[in-house]
């Protein structure tokens, strides 16, 4: 098998960027603006950081990662698994926008934006 | 100032079409050249070669039946033609769906002044692929340069929410139309649309009101010792009047207590004949009710497969001309116990829906030409801006990229129009990008002026000065209706994209051929039947297109267990791509050889109908005897589909295209009925194998597994047991396999596993796929034994293993496929 821990990687509030206490409308905002960086080509929409290292987004994997999130039923599985990744558990609660410290910086969020 | 977008939809109907616009403030229904909303879907060639589409050609349908066509929607993708006897013509459904396409496309352009390039057209939900894939070859056809399609149930529902402010919880369309009656499940949360589910029948609809009228007529006519014989061609003309003349009637019935029907002079083999009968509306409603109750049934199984009662729903839209029956109402009323939305007219809400569609895609059907600009008017440094034209997000971002080189642009700011808010100057980022969340005035358009600073902090206009975006309901993205998956010679599926996913998509699997293809084995090939359905067992699925690697195409042999890559991809509008690369000799494939639906010869329905007959006996008697009530009340409700079949059979010998793809279809879905039912009654044999697997599996994995695989065996038990418990056949299937997975890993750890597989394997060498190959390989495999190299036997076989033989039978049923799963 390749990397081990890619699975975790490709968790979909990972993918986003987004904590797993974000609404539904949060998680469609957020994926909105991705898309639209990546259909303008921008390099650092491309990267995003995780637990688990950093890794790479294009918009099928953003595309996706909506659409998981839109089941509701899916969507409780993954924010268990974004809940339980080590590292990741306590910090989203530093701010409410982001999924973990840092996150918000690796988006280009800034405070002023998220509400 | 730039002009208004221009978002186009069209509801492709099978007895009307309409054209819809948005411009992101006004959605409007485009009229025809006959003042009318709706252009009937149908078209007329007459001697001379002429084409006349819509209600010109409606006119038609009742003197010149021969060179007048309709109702061809549903043959789309078939490899039906219809013929023009009066010109000669031959036309595919597809290209008579382009002539309306076409026309509706010339009536946008009479009302706004620019022919549209782009559109969102809708299918109904349940069409297949090759059947939405026909309708974007006729959007194409029709002069549109790019198409993507809608489900029409999801296009009702976002035009249903765009003229209502809507609760949040689930809500049902109830989409009846000419020929297909689609329901989905909906649920709306902060505006943003879910489809939930769907369900429907491709052949139910208001032409079964139609026929269940004439068949009365036709009743009536015979206790008379008139005569009308559906399987007979000479009485097609004959029939066709009457259905038009019951059309009338019916939509009398809707008002009225009784329709006359009167015919004078019918043809009837060179014998003229008068038809004046009466039928009263309660004669009426009963011969509908079976077909209404049917439609009822599904959206109660629609219900049930998503866990909810039926008075958990928030609101029922209603489309399609049917639905206007008052009969049909208040049976809806009746059971769903719910008011429909008010205002809505269900005739024109699906190419409303379909134009809002367009614009949250941001599909603007303007000519994308070199801008026009007003003389005098200073443009600003260009800007690429990227954002939704339609969302349900008050809060969205607008993102977006100056286009200049030098990079003179520092800082973008937007305001809006109204002045009531401004964003901060927002810098740009390193690769020149910015992303600035904008506030919208909620459920309307709303306009936004870009500017710019630059280095030296002048600010400037950029170009688009102005941009605007609408709030409403919107859909995140289509889903696909139902799984594409692969078929495998073992009759099973390889599923691609499950149902429910986002399109468009991209996967790729690794399969092995089953065979070995020679090169020089002229007219062999190796087949990739793709596949699309619900069913784990390929037959049952529907076949959409096959991918064939012609053996004459090969540069070198392919021996059998050898690994091809498939990678299928769909996009929105429909189309399915299919590629198999072949690594070991670096080929690519791409050809799908076959998109349509082959014509079934009727006597093979025949054939079928009476296979289908005798094996429905078989399990109702062995039902009987199992004292299987449920399963025997399944059977006896669904008996009256194959009678249905057979009358449908009868009327395609009479010359009914239709009848003959829509008992086609009660076939197939009859078939997969039976099959259900079976795997009902093999239930408790199903019992007896999970202990048996289970007793394999532990006698192995105590004397050779871990203690992680002990506690995955009987976790893996407990779940099949509690799936077994819950009746649910995939999971059973899921957790049989782990077991057995576990047992297996486990039995060949024992020193003598190979050995003894070997000395199977051996045995078996003449049933093997590639005999030549295998015997090859025993060879070294004795060699190996000699040897005592246990490394290399392994290998050998899993190498023998690939070349185990297929089923014939399974893979004729797996559509012919010659891949295996690895």
């Amino acid at each position: 098998m390749t990397d081990p821990l890619a699975a975790w990687r490709g968790n979909p509030f990972f993918v986003l960027g987004v904590s797993t206490q974000a609404s539904r409308a949060e998680v469609e905002r957020a994926g909105q603006k991705l898309l639209g960086l990546l259909a303008l080509g921008s390099a650092s929409a491309r990267h995003y950081d995780t637990p688990f290292g950093p890794a790479t987004r294009d918009a099928d994997s953003v595309r996706q990662a909506l659409a998981t999130l839109r089941d509701p039923n899916e969507r409780v599985v993954h924010e268990l698994l974004a809940n339980i990744a080590p590292g990741a558990a306590g910090k989203h609660t530093d701010h409410p926008g982001a999924a973990w410290k840092g996150a918000e910086h690796a988006l280009g969020w800034s405070g002023r934006w998220a509400e | 100032m730039k002009p208004r977008p221009l978002y186009v939809g069209i509801d492709l109907g099978t007895s009307n079409s309409t054209a819809a616009v948005f411009d992101g403030e006004e959605l409007t229904v485009v009229r025809n050249g006959q003042g009318s909303v709706l252009t009937p879907s149908v078209v007329r060639i007459d001697g001379r070669g002429n084409v006349l589409v819509g209600a010109r050609a409606r006119r038609f349908l009742e003197t010149d039946p021969a060179n007048t066509r309709g109702e061809f929607k549903r043959l789309m993708g078939t490899t039906h033609t219809l013929e023009f006897p009066a010109s000669g013509a031959i036309r595919r459904p597809e290209e008579l769906a382009a002539d309306v396409l076409k026309s509706l496309r010339q009536d946008v352009a009479d009302q706004l002044g620019v022919a549209p390039q782009r559109a969102v057209v809708s299918v109904p939900a349940l069409f297949e692929l090759h059947q939405t894939a026909a309708t974007s070859d006729a959007a194409r056809c029709a002069g549109f340069e790019r198409v993507e399609l809608i489900q029409e149930p999801v296009a009702s529902a976002i035009a249903a929410g765009w003229t209502r402010e809507s609760g949040n919880g689930p809500w049902l369309v109830y989409d009846l139309g000419g020929g297909t009656f689609d329901v989905s499940l909906l649920e709306t949360q902060e505006g943003l649309l879910r489809v939930v589910g769907h369900d429907g029948d491709n052949f139910l609809g208001g032409r079964d009101f139609d026929r269940a009228l004439v068949d009365v007529v036709i009743a009536k006519l015979a206790a008379d010792g008139v005569v009308i014989d559906r399987a007979d061609p000479r009485h097609a003309v004959a029939l066709r009047r009457l259905r038009l003349a019951a059309e009338e009637a019916k939509i009398e019935l809707t008002r009225a207590a009784e329709a006359p029907i009167f015919l004078a002079g019918l043809d009837l083999l060179g014998q003229s004949v008068d038809v004046d009968v009466i039928v009263t509306r309660s004669e009426y409603e009963s011969l509908i009710a079976p077909i209404v109750d049917r439609s009822l049934d599904i959206c109660a199984r629609l219900l049930a497969a998503n866990g909810l009662g039926k008075d958990a729903l928030e609101r029922v839209v209603l489309v399609g001309g049917p639905t206007v029956t008052p009969f049909l109402r208040e049976r809806i009323r009746a059971v769903l116990g719910l008011g429909f939305g008010e205002g809505l007219d269900p005739m024109t809400l699906v190419a409303q829906g379909a134009a809002l569609f367009a614009g949250t895609v941001a599909l603007d059907g303007r000519p994308s030409g070199p801008a026009t600009r007003q003389v005098g008017d200073a443009a600003g440094p260009k800007v690429w801006l990227q954002f939704p034209a339609m969302t349900s997000d008050l809060s969205p971002f607008v993102v977006g990229k100056p286009l200049d080189r030098s990079g003179s642009v520092k800082k973008v700011k937007i305001d809006r129009a109204d002045g009531e808010w401004h964003s901060d100057p927002t810098p740009c980022e390193a690769d020149g990008t910015f992303a600035i969340m904008v506030r919208l005035l909620p459920r309307q358009n709303t306009s936004f002026n870009v500017s710019g600073e630059l280095a030296d902090g002048r600010t400037v206009a950029l170009d688009p000065p102005q941009f605007s975006i609408t709030h409403g309901t919107t859909l995140g993205e289509p889903p696909l209706s139902r799984s594409v998956g692969v078929a495998l010679a073992d009759n099973r599926v390889q599923i691609y994209f499950n149902r429910g996913s986002p399109l468009p998509i991209r996967r790729t699997f690794v399969l092995r051929t089953v065979e070995t293809v020679n090169p020089d084995s002229a007219g062999h090939a190796l087949k990739v039947p793709i596949v699309q359905g619900e069913f784990t067992l390929a037959h049952l699925c529907r076949l959409v297109g096959t991918l064939e690697i012609p053996a004459s195409a090969l540069t070198a042999a392919l021996p059998a267990g050898a690994d091809v890559e498939v990678m299928l991809e769909l996009d929105r509008g429909g189309q399915l791509r299919a590629r198999a690369r072949i690594a070991s000799i670096d080929q690519v494939f791409d050809q799908v050889a076959l998109l349509v639906t082959p014509q079934v010869p009727l006597a093979a329905m025949d054939d079928a109908l009476a296979k289908l007959r005798v094996r429905a006996a078989d399990l109702s008697r062995s039902a009987f005897h199992g004292r299987s009530g449920k399963a025997a009340a399944r059977l006896s409700a669904a008996l009256p589909r194959l009678e249905d079949a057979q009358r449908n059979i009868a009327a395609a010998r009479g010359g009914d295209l239709d009848a003959g793809e829509q008992a086609r279809r009660e076939l197939s879905d009859f078939d997969a009925l039976l099959a259900e039912v079976e795997a009902d009654q093999a239930w408790p044999e199903l019992g007896q194998e999970i202990e048996e697997s289970f007793a394999i599996a532990v006698s192995w994995v105590a004397g050779h597994g871990s203690e992680a695989e002990k506690s995955t065996l009987n976790n893996a038990y407990r779940a099949c047991k509690s799936a077994f418990v819950g009746k649910d056949a995939d999971e059973v299937q899921r957790q049989l396999g782990v077991i057995r997975r576990l047992g297996s890993a486990a039995y060949l750890r024992h020193p003598g596993a190979w050995d003894r597989e070997f000395e199977y394997c051996a045995a078996r060498v003449a049933e093997s796929t590639d005999i030549r190959r295998a015997t090859e390989l025993v060879a070294n495999g004795q060699e190996a034994i000699r040897k005592q190299d246990s490394a290399k036997l392994e290998q050998i076989v899993r190498a023998l293993w690939q070349l185990n033989p297929v089923d014939r039978d399974d893979q004729k049923l797996g559509h012919g496929s010659g891949l295996r799963s690895r």
